[in-house]
């Protein structure tokens, strides 16, 4: 019967190639009985002797915490392999090491695979086999399994360790005075001859409270020996709550111990890139500062780009379109309400939505380059600090980035917050954050009456939706969540160079999701609203007769305070509670409607004032969430009442925000 | 290492894997691993500001965006804080 070494390692660290350089075509693939882990099995002949070797599945550990790891565990203390090599990766050999020190632990004859030794070369990785291989007390064999290197010297340790009795080795590893004693203790009671595993093992597992070795001593003793394992286990576990981390603490020591002095890093101790700009753009002061600096100059980017270079491009596209359609629906002689759909409705209205693609493309890949960047967590920890600073629980903030996508996945996100207060906060105010459905209407807008202040006016608009869900979670959490404030610690990655290939998909997820969503719910919306615009028969098309009309005319007055009284803002508004985007398209059809061909930008430039788009646009920004949100909000709070109560405060806070802006830019004589 | 790893973590703003290395003289790696076993053990918890790949979102053209890139938080625990106070 021919020898059988284990294959066992880290994930990533080169073990498949080495079983594969190994054993070349010459293996099979089945299953571990009873689970669903994949076993790889093969053979190769080292000398006159033909070995099989098994592949055990790639684990940091040799707990009980995952099946790949107790198929490993078991696999090993059955006593079935020979020998184990565990294949360790030479670059991160620190982290690799804390599964040696358990494999040595549970009495296994083990040859490191010290692999990938050309990568850590090239790293600058100093490394010390010999010295390794004397504090281990193991075989260390430098290999690169990729190009085939030192295969043959780890077979000859692997076969020449097989030959030496006995077949489990003595190894014991020091966890301090009080520790061993324990272990000593509890060693002692499961020395049983039921149980077939190392004592030593066993102990020190029953100390990490691992259940699965505990139901298997306790299935092996016998009555007496049982009772007799109860009380010596209660006595030194008890008052030890710390004793697992104590536990997997010593074996950091050991590791540490041994690549002290065998391994050299070059930048050890040394401050990264990452750190040195970490401590300028997570700075207490300078950090939100350089945060507002850095959105404002994408803005101004955007604009620049998409408006002053690419802005017309789309917009000569659907005009074109436009064109052609009404002269084929002419030629096939189509009737005229066909005609004014196409126009009004489809050219109009959905049309004047995709002409501020340019601008959206130009927006998404530059907050792509941010986001693959690593500097939205940063954004998030700035964000942390001003929130705590007004008595907040910073980590609402994190839905709220997620809300400038989407609000949808932004009120989801809010399930990741542990209490319910804060929950809630997060939800309630994630509607205030500008998400993308709000960025052609804040565009539409700014073309018409801002066109110079462009970045300035989307900047503000994007600082006020903080500032209004800073305020409003600061009412929320002082009245109806009443709370305490948790501490948590944001994970900072290191900066990366943004890839090409990030960013374009980025802005291609984007754009793709916005043309989906003009080609099915604002259509759908526009298709509606046309209808009700051109009913009853006989009245004026897109005129206050119109039932489309009439429902302007009978919400409009609402809206009279903040300067915008007319029924198509109203419609505009009340066709956004479907989907943001439609605002747009909605203004763009009924406008189109009433003057043909006319152009948004001049239709809005005739129905509102530089002060009332302004006072529209905060209305915009902070009136009640769109359809979608408002059902995600009654899902994640598990209640009706709490979408009814977002929509309603929502719509008040934004009226309040409309009058305000119109009536003091009024008394300041900017009307 | 896992003790001066907590108490380096309680005494920080940040996670930083990087500034956490070169404070404690340990790889990367090696940290990284620390903070695994912390949340383990039950001494750190984790968790990820972004909704998760659980969420059904149906047809949401958007979809493919959600929780690509998620912010990864690590809150300490009371059996962590407790374990703090006592060192």
């Amino acid at each position: 019967m021919s020898k059988i070494i284990a294959l066992v390692g880290n994930p990533n660290c080169g073990k498949t190639t080495l079983f594969n350089a190994l054993t070349g075509a010459n293996h099979h693939v089945g299953n571990w009985p009873g689970v669903t882990v994949e076993r790889k099995e093969g053979q190769f002949r080292h000398g006159n002797e033909v070995l099989t070797i098994v592949d055990l599945p790639g684990i940091y550990s040799l707990g009980a915490f995952s099946e790949d790891e107790m198929v490993a565990r078991d696999f090993i203390l059955s006593g079935e392999p020979d020998v184990v090599i565990n294949v360790v990766d030479a670059t991160n050999i620190e982290r690799n090491l804390y599964l040696t020190t358990q494999l040595l632990e549970m009495g296994a004859k083990v040859v490191v695979a010290l692999n990938m030794v050309d990568e850590a070369n090239s790293r600058k990785i100093s490394l010390n086999t010999g010295a390794l291989s004397r504090r281990l007390g193991v075989p260390v064999v430098p290999t690169v399994a990729s190009k085939r290197k030192g295969l043959e010297e780890l077979a000859e340790a692997a076969v020449s360790l097989m030959g030496l009795a006995p077949k489990r080795s003595r190894y014991h590893l020091s966890y301090g005075e009080s520790i061993d004693a324990k272990v000593a203790e509890l060693e002692k009671v499961v020395h049983v001859e039921g149980l077939v595993y190392p004592p030593r093992w066993v102990a020190v597992k029953l100390l990490e409270g691992d259940e699965h070795v505990l139901r298997m001593v306790e299935g092996s003793l016998s009555s007496q020996e049982l009772e007799n394992f109860r009380r010596v286990y209660e006595e030194v576990a008890a008052h030890s709550s710390d004793l697992p981390l104590e536990i997997v603490d010593g074996r950091y020591r050991f590791v540490h111990a041994v690549t002290s002095s065998a391994v050299r890093r070059p930048s050890e101790g040394v401050l990264t890139l990452t750190d040195r700009l970490d401590r300028v753009l997570t700075h207490r002061y300078w950090g939100l500062p350089l945060f507002a600096l850095i959105m404002f100059a994408v803005f101004q980017l955007t604009f620049a780009l998409g408006q002053d270079l690419l802005g017309g491009l789309v917009a000569g596209g659907v005009e074109f379109v436009g064109e052609a359609l009404d002269g084929l629906l002419l030629r096939v002689s189509a009737p005229d309400w066909l005609r004014s759909y196409a126009a009004e409705g489809l050219i109009g209205g959905v049309g004047v939505v995709l002409e501020f693609i340019p601008l959206i493309v130009i927006l998404y890949m530059l907050m792509g380059l941010l986001e693959d960047s690593g500097y939205m967590a940063r954004a998030a920890y700035v964000m942390d600090n001003t929130m705590r600073a007004v008595g907040l629980q910073g980590k609402t903030f994190i839905p709220l980035i997620v809300g400038f996508g989407c609000n949808v996945p932004g009120v989801m996100a809010a399930r990741t917050l542990e209490n319910k207060k804060d929950r809630m906060i997060a939800i309630l105010i994630n509607p205030f954050m500008s998400c993308g459905a709000k960025i052609p209407i804040y565009l539409a807008f700014i073309a018409a009456f801002f066109p110079e202040q462009g970045a300035l006016v989307m900047f503000s608009l994007y600082v006020l939706g903080i500032l209004v869900a800073l305020l409003m979670g600061k009412v929320l959490s002082s009245t109806l969540f009443k709370g305490d404030v948790s501490h948590f610690l944001l994970e900072l990655p290191p900066y990366r160079t943004p890839t090409l290939r990030n960013v374009l998909r980025n802005m291609w997820d984007n754009v793709s999701g916005f043309l989906a969503r003009a080609g099915t719910v604002i259509f759908v919306v526009v298709s509606l609203l046309w209808v009700l615009s051109a009913l009853p028969a006989g009245v004026e098309p897109y005129g206050p007769e119109s039932i489309l009309g009439r429902i302007g005319s009978l919400i409009a007055p609402i809206f009279a305070p903040a300067g915008f009284g007319n029924w198509q803002a109203a419609v505009g508004l009340f066709s956004g509670i479907a989907a943001k985007e439609a605002v747009v398209a909605t203004l763009g059809m009924v406008y189109a409607g009433v003057e043909e061909g006319i152009e948004l930008v001049s239709a809005l430039q005739g129905a509102f004032t530089p002060l009332t788009a302004l006072s529209f646009l905060v209305m915009t920004l902070l009136y009640t969430p769109c359809v979608a949100t408002l059902a995600t909000i009654r899902k994640e709070t598990g209640s009706a009442k709490w979408a009814v109560f977002s929509a309603f405060y929502s719509f008040a806070i934004g009226w309040v925000g409309a009058v305000l802006v119109f009536q003091v830019g009024r008394i300041l004589g900017l009307g | 290492m896992l003790k001066e790893l907590l108490l380096e973590i309680s005494a920080s703003e940040y996670i930083s894997k990087t500034l956490l290395a070169a404070k404690l003289g340990r790889p990367e790696g090696l940290i990284e691993d620390g903070l695994a076993q912390l949340v383990r053990l039950g001494y750190l918890a984790e968790g990820s500001g972004s909704s998760s790949c659980a969420v059904k979102c149906g047809k949401c053209p958007y979809a493919s965006l959600c929780g690509q890139d998620p912010i990864r938080t690590l809150t300490i625990t009371t059996a962590g804080q407790k374990y703090i106070d006592r060192h």
